[in-house]
Formats: structure tokens, sequence, C-alpha cells
């Protein structure tokens, strides 16, 4: 056996400050396998943060449909606002307009959810195949990379809906994440996918992993889902009946049933996490 | 014969692969089961455990770490690396895992082999291989014509499964594959028609709500091995015979 001296390119980009700031801006990721709720999860947080008086920016990064129904945006914008702000130069990818930064991003090319959310959008596949995609992928690689250099974005609560499992953490999709939401099922399939993805937080990412246990419909769920992790959880949220009624008719989960019990496991969510920073500070 | 599976994410792709490819090898079929998601999972479905299924090293890491046995990675064939780098699963299955990018050091993915080139260069004449695809439609719009006989295109009774199962059909018929579309978790009547009402122009399979599916899924154990008896599981079986009816008559 002898090594390859391929030379690898790093998914990261090293050259950026990846440690979590203390008592820096709630910026955070939701993360895990499939169908285990991260949209519904998600969509429904950036509303109750913006309830809260935060200003919230919603990032959607999941080429398929995902959060744009739970924010109540029935409509997502195809191609998205995103692509405007893009240029295609003679040679090269897709990328940033000259003198558009996270900022401009932010404020100009986002899709306005209830509350005042904004929502930011990768192109979704659709029959052209993935060229919707691929043009917009540069340029929101490009914002979210340098969201840290934004000061004023800081004071915003940055929510991210990442697609299934661990490629795109591991792939920089969400380097602004200090927290990893990490959402489980009991089922053995999601709670590896939890375990892949927190490896990758925690390590590379240097970020911090809180674990939900998602679908719940008894204490022995929570049970499992711990067991097979391996460690605690912070959070369950039960199965709700809410979230597929309102899928069904097109509308966020937040606002057809805002009483649902998945409604108020957000809510404690959402504590959770402002205590956490909080913390930090 | 070939055969993909696709599907959103959690609509079961892992757990009908897995029984399939096992239910295949029952009845005397030669069967290589291709793990082409980048979160490999078909090792729990197919009853290698949790821990079994971690263990399992992804091609792309193993080349671009230097465990292949070749100097340069791009003269291995791609049955030479099923050879290296497959694992047996029980009954007889071999299962190889493309990638996976959960792994510290996470080993490249601009070279070595993707996913799609060990889908479309797998010999697929004398054996069954059965292609257990990340979700969405990726790795399917990267197919050429002809390059797979049949996509199972997993379907849930909830509108972003069902949507995201008309997109992988619409891409598989662009490429000329056979479209069979599975009803998975279904509960009655009305989940069928959600899912007639887009999906109807294909055929389809029913796989009912099935509680032992759920247990197995649950305790990281192949539904094959747990209860082979139970409505889902039967229904996935009878999946699984008439395919092997189409690659017998392929072979002959």
């Amino acid at each position: 056996m002898s090594p390859t001296t391929a030379v690898r390119p790093p998914l990261w980009p090293v050259d950026m400050p990846l440690e979590p700031r203390p008592g820096g801006p709630l910026w955070l990721a939701v993360a895990g396998k499939g169908g285990a709720g991260k949209s519904v999860i998600s969509g429904t947080l950036a509303r109750v943060l913006a309830r809260r008086g935060h200003h919230v920016l919603a990032i959607d990064s999941d080429p398929m449909p995902g959060m744009a129904h739970s924010l109540g945006i029935p409509e997502p914008s195809t191609p998205p606002l995103l692509m405007q702000a893009a240029v295609k130069p003679e040679k090269g990818p897709w990328r940033l307009k000259p003198g558009i930064g996270p900022v401009a991003v932010t404020r100009r090319f986002t899709t306005p959810a209830p509350d005042g959310v904004r929502l930011l959008q990768l192109g979704k596949a659709d029959q052209d195949g993935l060229a919707p995609v691929t043009a917009s992928v540069s340029a929101f690689l490009q914002t979210v990379r340098r969201m840290h250099e934004a000061r004023s974005l800081y004071d915003w609560a940055i929510v991210g809906d990442l697609p299934a499992g661990p490629r795109q953490p591991a792939a920089g999709f969400s380097p602004y994440a200090r927290l990893y939401v990490v959402v489980v099922e009991p089922t053995s399939q999601s709670a590896l996918t939890g375990r892949r993805v927190a490896r990758i937080a925690r390590g590379p990412l240097g970020a911090d992993v809180l674990f939900v246990a998602s679908k719940i419909t008894g204490p022995d769920d929570r049970w499992l889902v711990e067991r097979l992790l391996g460690e605690p959880v912070a959070l369950e949220v039960p199965r709700d009946l809410a979230v597929s009624d309102a899928e069904r008719g097109l509308r966020a989960v937040i606002d057809a049933a805002p009483r649902s019990p998945v409604v108020h496991a957000v809510q404690r969510l959402a504590d959770i996490i402002q205590a956490r920073t909080l913390e930090a500070a | 014969m070939k055969i993909a599976v696709s599907g959103k994410g959690g609509a079961g792709k892992t757990t009908i692969s897995g029984t399939i490819a096992r239910a295949l090898a029952r009845s005397g079929h030669s069967v290589t089961a291709v793990d082409a998601d980048v979160n490999p999972m078909l090792g729990i479905s197919l009853g290698l455990g949790m821990d079994g299924t971690e263990r399992l090293a992804g091609i792309r890491q193993e080349l671009s770490e230097g465990r292949g046995d070749g100097e340069h990675e791009h003269a291995h064939t791609i049955e030479g690396l099923i050879e290296r780098f497959g694992e047996d699963a029980p009954d007889g299955v071999r299962v190889v895992v493309a990638s996976r990018v959960d792994m510290p050091d996470h080993g490249c993915l601009c070279c070595g082999v993707s996913a799609d080139r060990l889908l479309r260069e797998i010999e697929g004449t004398g054996r069954t291989v059965l292609g257990d695809l990340e979700a969405g439609v990726g790795v399917l719009s990267r197919m050429e014509v002809g390059s797979l006989d049949v996509v199972l295109v997993v379907a849930n009774p909830t509108p972003k499964s069902i949507e995201v199962a008309r997109r992988a059909a619409q891409t598989a018929v662009a490429r000329e594959i056979r479209v069979l579309v599975v009803a998975n978790r279904v509960t009655g009547n009305e989940d069928l028609e959600a899912i007639h009402a887009v999906l109807g122009a294909h055929e389809i399979v029913v796989v009912p709500e099935d509680p032992v599916i759920a247990r197995a899924d649950a305790e990281a154990i192949a539904p094959i091995d747990l209860d082979d008896s139970s409505p889902g599981v039967r229904a996935i079986l009878a999946i699984s015979e008439r395919l092997a009816a189409e690659a017998t008559l392929q072979a002959a």
C-alpha cells in the first residue's frame, strides 16, 4: 500500500474564524435526517424569535422544497431573488455582483415572510434539472461565508434549515452557525445521522450542539432517542397532527395552529437557545 | 439488472432497498447493494446494525487516504473496487458504500469514484445491482439514458414526499428508465388517492404502514429479520419477487 499524493482541497474555508464568539449573535443551523422535522422546527423557530423582537434571517439551503411553507410563504419565488444579485462572468462560475455583500443580500434579495422574517433561498431543482441550484450556489456560499464580516447583522438571529444528512455541514454551507440544533426522531437511521452531524459540528466546525428529540409519542420515545444517540437531548417535540394538517393546507403551523403542542415545544426551544446565548455572554 | 431506489429523505428508500436486496439474495440471486447516499444507512436495513454500518468504509475515503491497493486510484476498475472495498451482509448480499462525508478526515469529493460513476459503470449482467440513492433527484439527474433498468420511486402520502417523487419519476422518464412507484406508509384510500392524483401515470405498488418496520428501524434490525410475515414486509417481498422474475427474464 502506498499513500496517494493527491492534494485534498479543504471543504470549508480554513481562513474563517470558526470559534464560537462569546456573547455573539444567535446564529444557528437546524440539521438532521430527512423527514425528522427540520423545516417545521426551523421555520417555526424563526417566526417565534421574530415575535420576541429579533430581526430574523431564515436561510434555506435545501435544493428541495423546504422552509418557505413552514414560515408562511405560500409560493416561494422561482428562481430565487438571490439570482438577481448574482452575475455570470465570462469565465468562471456565478458570483455576487460587485459591491453586493451579505448585508445587501439580506436587505434586498430575500423574500419577506410574516412577522418581519426575511428568507434567503437557494434555487430549487425542477424539471430543467439542477441549473437554478448550481447557478445560485456560488452566490449563496459567498453570502453565508461572509456573514461574519457583516457587523450590522450581529444583532440579527439567523436560522438555517439544512438539507438532510451530514453533507452540507461538512461542505461549509452553514459556517455562520454557532449552534447546531440537531433534530432526531426515534429511529436508528435518524440517530446515526444525528451522531454524524454532531461529529462534524463539534469537530471541524467548532460549533455547539443541541439535540432535539422529534416526533415523540411517549416517554419511551425520548429514552430510545437518547439510547441510540448515546447522549441526552435538550428538548422533545411531540408528534403533532397539526403539522401535517398545516402542510396539506400549505400553511405555516404557527398560523394554522398557534396553540398546538409542536408550536409550544418550539417556544421552549427558543427559551433554551436564548438562555444558552446569555450564558455564553 | 440494475435497480435504483429514489425519493424524499425519510420516505423509506433504505428500508425498501435493504429488504429487497436480502429477499433477492435469499431466492438465489447474486446481489450487489450499492449505498449511493453520502449519509450511508443501508447497512442497518441489511442487518449489519448501527456499529456494523459505521464500520463500512466509503470507497472515496479509502482511495483518497491511500488505502487503495494500486498506485493510481483512477486505474482501478469499478469491479476491482467492489471486490476490494465491499463487505458481506447476511444472505450473501455484497454491500459497497460509495462515499461518506462525516469522517473527521472526509476525503476528497472531487476525485476518486462518485456514486454516479459507480452506478453507471457497475456491471449489471449476471447479477442484480440495487442502488440506494441519496434523497432528492441529484444522482438520477446525472444518469445517462439506459444506465439503469428500473427506478423504484418511493412516495409517502405527504405533499412534499409526493412532490419529490414526481420530480424523481419525471427525471427517470426523461432518461428512458422505467418507473415503479412505491406508495409507502399507506394507511388507507385517502393516502393512496393523494399519491395516485400526482403519480397516476405510473404503475403504483402499495406498502402499508407497518409497526414492525417502525420497530425494526427503532431497534436497528433488518425488517426481514424481525418479522417477514408482517403486512409491510410482505408487500416489499412481493416487489422483490416481481423484480426477481424480471431479472430472470432479462438473463435468459
